[in-house]
């Protein structure tokens, strides 16, 4: 199991996205896109899975990580990008 | 994750010891930033509209854009983007204006003039949070403005083009621009320092996303107050260098280019908060993505100075208090507020999401 974060165009797509996980039965949140991914002030998924889901995201989202404990802090590793 | 972003909080701080800066070398009180205030004075600066005691070309706006834009082509985050309904967004930005000037300030100004004691200001932080939250009510439920996409760099680059050029001009020809002779647009810090001062401003800006509309949709929608803390900085550090300088009055008369219409300050700010939330961002914000090359949020700036030479051309700008009238928002203004609202309500209903998207529900 790994952790993953989704960044969309729009907050809908984040909206219907998180549905579709949640629908899965994955556990998913809804958060403001955090600053180390964008400076932009959309919204970003946020779901524990085995694998990245990329199909459940939906054709607006923008990119999807794997994120990566490193201390304190997270890293994120980059696995689908769709500008 | 719901921990303090000291980015952001820094950046509050500065931007309130700027604004408590800029006011000392000489910009109008509880006026050290204000982007309603500031676009309207250039639109006055260039004949847009007549209000002559209000034309200025106030290098803040200058230097808030050309900042973010110098730090986001440093950062590598300078990005084309646009083409999500711009149009709409230009309305939007022009009412979020009209509701802006009968309040007298946009939500930055509200800050500040909450930390001089204005407490008109929290008639408005009362309009403005009710606004945002019908706002967060439609986002919540699929609002959406559609996506944008990359575009060709010019694109992106407009404002900050604009910006460049107005400089440019300005200190070449500053015979060009109507400047006043009388009023608040009289009233300036030294035009380098004040482009100094904003470049400093604006690049703070796009590192910690600062956003008045932000904290509080943030709060609302994820119980998120990163943004928030940033608002809250503002104030205190506002607040403190009031009380230090003397000029900190608690109340609602005397207070500096401020009027007691409370029905109009709330409704005002109640137009800016739904409309700044639809548009993603305060008109802070939107002049910073606009320096980041988003090309919506410069279509949302120039919808504003629409708005501002509306808003004088036909009445719609709320008058200060002074000491012989009580001023307020007059009936023009009222009409357009209330226009402004019913504008924002269809603009809200008519981009929900279609049925198949309701249905996945």
């Amino acid at each position: 199991m790994s952790e993953f974060i989704a960044t969309f165009h729009t907050h809908l797509a984040a909206i219907m996205a998180d549905r579709q996980l949640k629908a899965l039965g994955l556990r998913s949140t809804m958060l403001p896109v955090p600053r180390a991914l964008s400076s932009s002030c959309g919204t970003a998924v946020r779901y524990a899975a085995d694998s990245a889901h990329i199909d459940a995201l939906g054709e607006d989202a923008e990119r999807a990580y794997r994120i990566l404990p490193d201390g304190k802090k997270e890293t994120y590793e980059l696995l689908y990008e769709n500008e | 994750m719901k921990k303090v972003n000291w980015l952001v909080v820094i950046a509050g701080a500065i931007v309130g010891i700027a604004a408590v800066l800029l006011t000392v070398l000489g910009n109008p009180k509880n006026m050290g930033f204000c982007i309603a205030c500031f676009l309207r004075d250039i639109a006055g600066a260039c004949k847009l509209h007549g209000a002559t005691v209000v034309q200025y070309v106030r290098p803040e706006i200058i230097g808030l854009v050309l900042g973010s834009c110098i730090m986001a082509l440093i950062t590598g985050e300078w990005r084309s983007k646009g083409g999500s309904s711009p149009a709409t967004r230009f309305v939007l930005g022009a009412f979020v204006m009209i509701g802006a000037l009968a309040f007298l300030g946009c939500p930055l100004r509200m800050v500040i003039r909450l930390g001089g004691g204005d407490l008109n200001a929290l008639v408005g932080l009362i309009g403005f949070t009710i606004g945002i939250f019908i706002g967060v009510q439609f986002t919540k439920r699929g609002f959406s403005l559609k996506r944008n996409y990359t575009l060709a760099v010019t694109e992106g680059s407009v404002l900050p083009a604009l910006m460049i050029g107005l400089l440019i001009l300005v200190i070449a020809v500053p015979s060009l621009f109507n400047s006043s002779e009388k009023g608040p647009g009289t009233m300036h810090a030294n035009m380098f320092i004040a482009l100094g001062i904003a470049l400093i401003v604006g690049a703070l800006a796009q590192r910690s996303r600062l956003c008045m509309v932000g904290g509080i949709r943030d709060g609302m929608m994820f119980g998120d107050f990163k943004l928030l803390y940033g608002f809250v900085a503002i104030f205190l550090v506002v607040l403190i260098g009031n009380l230090a300088l003397g000029s900190f009055k608690l109340g609602f008369s005397g207070q500096p280019v401020a009027h007691s219409d409370h029905v109009w300050n709330l409704l005002g700010m109640l137009l800016v908060g739904w409309g700044s939330v639809l548009l993603g961002g305060c008109p802070l914000r939107q002049l910073i993505l606009a320096g980041e090359g988003n090309g919506d949020s410069a279509i949302a700036v120039l919808g504003m100075i629409a708005g501002a030479a509306f808003a004088h051309n036909f009445g719609l700008a709320g008058a200060a208090a002074t000491a012989e009238a009580a001023g307020g928002v007059g009936t023009n203004g009222r009409i357009a507020v209330i226009l402004g609202i019913a504008v924002v309500l269809v603009i809200s209903l008519a981009n929900m999401p279609k049925k198949e998207a309701a249905k996945a529900e």
